[in-house]
């Protein structure tokens, strides 16, 4: 790794000013938060920044996590993924996200890895993105333009991208009360179990009696962003989660959609495993 | 540019204090200071060579900037208990939990936060707790053996 300036800023207000400063004058720089994704691309010599801005001394509130009175979770992007995974609101609200932290790498990485860079790092290998888009959450944004609000499902451009500007940090991420919906998320390894995910496969459902009243179904890992397949959803609005609807549904996902072959499995092999993964998605929603 | 600064931190109950760059990450500080008990291996965060605990927590040390333990409390694997052996160490040497010992540090300080957490853990906590350690010589069953031996050690001691 090469050197180069680091700051570290009391407040995330002046955080997004350096960013600003040193993409104003073309200056490679990055926020880095846990760094546990940043220090991999900087070993291997694919970023070479000039400045780094940390986040770590910044205000402890975005570090928290909260339940609000109508249920919906709040998250600070500075929250550790171990935080996380160790928090009580987190279960009681989204206990899918706890399940999903469990074999989310190690506890070393889990340590020190934060949601916000989770999210902003863009590797479609990751297992948040797609069960948040599934969950219907939303991450909260600040830039010396302001505020906004976007979904998670809409923070993604393409391989390692998003659509945030380069001044612009992920404050917060706030996932939905769950109102009836049951979710589930699948991670496919082929190789080992600790290994990084073939496919990535997060179903959420909402039901009304035996009936699908809302689906959103999400596939990670091996298309370049976390990725709706509407097809599939489509099939069950409407229907009851009988074995018909879910092989059409396993079907209608696996004909939609291009899936990057690479050391992990062919193109063809992955669909077949979607074909198959989403349906078990179905069968353990239907099981909770 | 300054791309250089000194940092404190207290190190094995020490204070101490070291001339770092920028981008030096903590495995790198502390082989620079003599302790060659963290090693980087993979230096992917996958293998747990480098464990170290910082603030109690254990981190991969490979991907761990050296700037970030400023002000932090460092433990690693040759932080003396008066020279005495803990449960673990005992359990390890006891169920011959390793052949080379290359990555031994990584699972003895893994072990301590796992029990420290669980004090009577599961197969299946075991071996997810430790699934991002790595042990080439694969003395899996002997570690997973020492690990619950340490338990039952720890319990008799307390």
């Amino acid at each position: 790794m090469s050197p180069f300036e680091l700051d570290e800023p009391r407040t995330l207000r002046k955080a997004v000013a350096l960013l600003d400063a040193g993409t104003a004058c073309d200056e490679p720089v990055r926020a880095i938060a846990g760094g546990t994704a940043l220090m991999l691309m900087m070993k291997a010599g694919v970023f070479e920044p000039a400045r780094l801005v940390s986040l770590r001394r910044v205000e402890k509130r975005y570090a928290a996590v909260r339940v609000n009175r109508e249920g919906a979770l709040h998250i600070g992007a500075m929250a550790t993924l171990s935080s996380l995974a160790s928090s009580a609101a987190v279960k009681r609200a989204a206990p899918v996200i706890t399940q999903t932290l469990r074999t989310l790498s190690n506890v070393r990485v889990r340590n020190v890895a934060t949601l916000g860079g989770h999210l902003a790092h863009a590797d479609p290998h990751m297992d948040l993105p797609p069960l948040l888009t599934a969950l219907g959450a939303e991450v909260r944004t600040l830039s010396p333009a302001g505020e906004r609000t976007l979904a998670v499902g809409d923070l993604y451009r393409g391989y390692f991208e998003t659509v945030l500007a380069d001044n612009e940090l992920i404050s917060e991420v706030t996932v939905p009360p769950l109102d009836g919906w049951r979710a589930a998320y699948l991670k496919v390894t082929t190789r080992a179990a600790d290994d990084w995910p073939t496919l990535g496969i997060a179903v959420a459902l909402q039901m009304t009696a035996d009936t699908v009243a809302a689906a959103r179904i999400v596939v990670s890992a091996a298309t370049n962003t976390p990725l709706r397949l509407t097809a599939a959803e489509d099939v069950l609005r409407g229907a009851t989660l009988d074995a018909a609807t879910l092989a059409r549904c396993g079907d209608a996902a696996a004909s939609g959609v291009e899936l990057a072959a690479d050391a992990h499995g062919s193109s063809a092999y992955k669909r077949e495993l979607l074909r198959v993964y989403v349906q078990r998605a179905l069968r353990q929603i239907e099981k909770t | 540019m300054t791309t250089t600064r000194t940092i404190h931190f207290t190190l094995n109950g020490e204070p101490v204090s070291a001339q770092i760059g920028t981008h030096q990450n903590l495995v790198e500080v502390l082989q620079a200071r003599g302790l060659t008990g963290a090693r980087e291996s993979c230096a992917q965060g996958l293998c747990g060579c480098c464990t170290v605990l910082v603030n109690g927590m254990a981190v991969s040390a490979c991907l761990y900037l050296a700037a970030f333990a400023d002000g932090a409390e460092v433990r690693t694997i040759e932080q003396s208990n008066n020279g005495e052996l803990d449960a673990v160490q005992e359990a390890f040497i006891e169920c011959g939990a390793f052949q080379c010992g290359y990555c031994t540090p990584g699972f003895i300080l893994m072990t301590r936060q796992l029990l420290d957490a669980h004090s009577d853990p599961s197969e299946d906590d075991i071996r997810h707790y430790l699934s991002g350690n790595l042990c080439r010589c694969a003395a899996y069953p002997e570690i997973i053996k020492a690990v619950k031996l340490a338990a039952q050690k720890r319990q008799d001691k307390s």
